[in-house]
């Protein structure tokens, strides 16, 4: 009941296609733009990743740019599939929509004449999911950065309990102003590089990205095993700093997936490259795994995508698995603690039990388990 | 897909965020501080459910809304694009969907999982079908509060929910204990993924001994609508039918689009 198979995926993160992504990920050949965020003092230029055909705020866009993602997975549906395959959005965008109706209504010199059309982030899931023929029960999950690591799980359930028979479910993440002034208030944004369990990190820097994951119970040679999702923090924004929050949700997906910390393959940590995210996150490895656990962090490639991550980095682990090789972490020399210091070359790997790490604001910790069988 | 409902608290309203605000200080002693009238819409609902209901910090809770904490964004949209100040990191953090659950959360003393979750138009029908699949894997219960809030001016809402210009529109928190189990249950809830036509909807009510209220957007229909609205209305028509120990059809509808819940009152 705790596991499902996942059947296929296809993402578009800043460096390309899913192929391109992979490409720049073995080659460590790195593409980052720069945007501009308000600071409380200034405007300053900061490193973002951003595709490289703009998609504007813009709901039309983000739906099209959806829309065309899923088609790559849809196509190799039959009609009978599709109308038996959910359609769930992660995502943590604001809503543009609320927006443009608040400047519409509150402002006398921005005043539009009354129209009222449901075009919200919600709708995106529902006018695919017509358009592409899917089955009519979408979803859309806001949990910051565990937005569509949440949704899988919501996925896994519905078809386990026969809801449906496929889910295909979908992160989304795209450049947003108010989003990144709002890191920026936070301090939280790196003006340089991601330094994933550094002593030197000084934050994350941002991503845009579009990841979609089809899954069912047919067979495949991908399986997730099981998954934890709680809400347990400090405080809105963080953990403790010995991690102990963190740690029982990885246990208790190891628990629900019935394998141990010595079945885990390779551990995908969030590692958000700041001050108390890594400190937490790497007290929490220390607390499960020994220190000769193979760790790696895949942020310094695509950025942090916020509530598109959880899929996103689901499937570049897939892709670089399918490969033969676990990533290495990037930009990291001086390990927080000495004894746990992730990847530094990309390690043979084809197949496994891999823990994929996601943690949000808002308490929200989720981590899963997924598999490849090695035939 | 049947659930049971254990528990259920109201509160709807043409709201003084003040009030509820006051009433979360002096008599649940919460702390309110860097929150907003939608997050504190949402505690309140909870504390109004804590009241009646043991709470164990294993049950799940689902937040569903109909279009989110509309008020920090019109808060902040104020601030910072036309008085062009910087955003507050808080004001940053309560836009984010979950920000809202975490609070009830931990108004609640729940550790588990913790969603906030919104789905065109049905949504709360929809949490519904997402509460029951999560049950049958995990075995615990689970919590639905569905929230909507009603800014100054009310044409905001109405422009996002695909409103006419002249509905009227109202602040409203409805939540739910709910559980696969019979045991103790005030009230049975049966939802299904189909989306009905309007003929099926139609032959359905003639069909019917059930009452029938229907969603004020379902204009082809000729049954009993309220005369405000609110986007998760079926939760309030819910927690309603138990209060007066009915038996109900709810139609929901959007555009084209019926869905459907009956409600059972047993106690």
């Amino acid at each position: 009941m705790h596991s499902i198979n996942i059947l296929d995926y296809t993402l578009r993160s800043s460096q390309g296609n899913t192929l391109e992504t992979l490409q720049s990920i073995k080659n460590i050949d790195i593409n980052i733009s720069y945007k501009e965020v308000s600071t409380l003092n200034d405007a300053v230029e900061i490193p973002y990743y951003l595709f490289s055909d703009k998609v504007e705020d813009d709901a039309n866009e983000i739906k099209e740019a959806i829309k065309k993602l899923v088609e790559t997975i849809t196509i190799k549906l039959t009609p009978q599939q599709r109308a038996k395959t959910a359609l769930i959005i992660g995502t943590s965008l604001i809503d543009k929509n609320i927006i443009d109706s608040i400047e519409s209504s509150v402002y006398e010199y921005k005043k539009k004449p009354y129209a009222s059309s449901k075009k919200s982030i919600d709708s995106f899931a529902n006018e695919i999911s017509k358009e592409l023929e899917l089955n009519p029960f979408t979803m859309t999950i806001s949990t910051a950065c565990t937005s569509s690591i949440n949704a899988v799980l919501e996925a896994r359930n519905l078809i386990n309990s026969g809801v449906v028979e496929y889910a295909i479910v979908v992160g989304v993440e795209i450049f947003s102003q108010m989003m990144s002034d709002g890191f920026s208030s936070m301090k939280l944004l790196s003006t340089d590089i991601q330094r994933p369990f550094d002593v030197a990190r000084d934050g994350l820097v941002l991503g845009e990205a579009i990841a979609a994951v089809l899954v069912g119970k047919d067979s495949s040679k991908w399986s997730l095993r099981g998954g934890y999702s709680n809400c347990n923090s400090l405080n809105i924004t963080s953990v403790s700093s010995s991690g102990e929050e963190y740690a029982e949700v990885m246990d208790k997906a190891m628990s629900f997936a019935k394998v141990t910390a010595q079945d885990i393959t390779m551990l995908k940590a969030h590692a958000t490259s700041t001050l108390t995210n890594d400190m937490s996150e790497i007290n929490a490895i220390k607390k499960v795994f020994a220190s000769d656990v193979t760790f790696s962090a895949l942020k310094p490639y695509v950025g942090h995508t916020l509530g598109a991550c959880g899929v996103l980095e689901l499937a570049m682990i897939m892709s670089c698995i399918d490969d033969g090789f676990i990533p290495q972490t990037l930009n990291h020399k001086d390990s927080i603690i000495k004894e746990y210091t992730p990847l530094q070359e990309h390690k043979a790997c084809s197949c496994g039990i891999f823990m994929l790490n996601y943690f949000g604001f808002g308490g929200n910790n989720t981590s899963v388990i997924i598999q490849k069988e090695s035939k | 897909m049947k659930l049971y409902v254990k528990a259920v608290s109201s509160y709807r309203g043409h709201l003084d965020g003040s009030e509820i605000k006051k009433e979360l200080k002096t008599k649940y002693k919460l702390d309110t501080r860097r929150q907003d009238t939608f997050i504190h819409l949402a505690i309140y609902g909870a504390q109004l459910l804590k009241d009646k209901v043991e709470i164990s910090s294993s049950d799940e809770l689902y937040i569903t809304s109909g279009v989110g904490n509309i008020d920090v964004l019109q808060k902040t949209n104020k601030y910072v694009y036309e008085e062009k100040e910087f955003i507050k990191p808080f004001d940053f953090i309560n836009m984010l969907g979950n920000t809202t659950s975490y609070y009830v959360a931990n108004s609640l003393g729940l550790k588990d999982k913790n969603t906030f979750q919104i789905s065109n138009n049905f949504t709360f029908i929809n949490t519904l079908i997402s509460v029951f699949a999560s049950l049958n894997l995990s075995q615990n219960e689970a919590i639905i509060g569905s929230v909507d809030l009603c800014t100054n001016p009310n044409e905001v809402i109405k422009r996002v929910l695909g409103l006419d210009e002249d509905a009227e529109v109202t602040s409203s928190v409805n939540y739910q204990k709910l559980s696969l189990s019979s045991s103790g249950a005030i009230a049975e809830v049966e939802f299904d993924t189909k989306i009905y036509s309007l003929q099926e909807v139609q032959e359905l009510i003639k069909n019917s001994d059930l009452k029938v209220m229907t969603s004020p957007r379902c204009k082809g229909l000729d049954s009993l609508k309220d005369s405000e609205y609110f986007e998760t209305m079926p939760s309030y028509y819910l927690n309603k039918t138990i209060q007066e120990k009915e038996k109900m059809l709810y139609i929901d509808c959007f555009e084209d689009s019926y869905k459907i819940i009956k409600i059972i009152a047993l106690a």
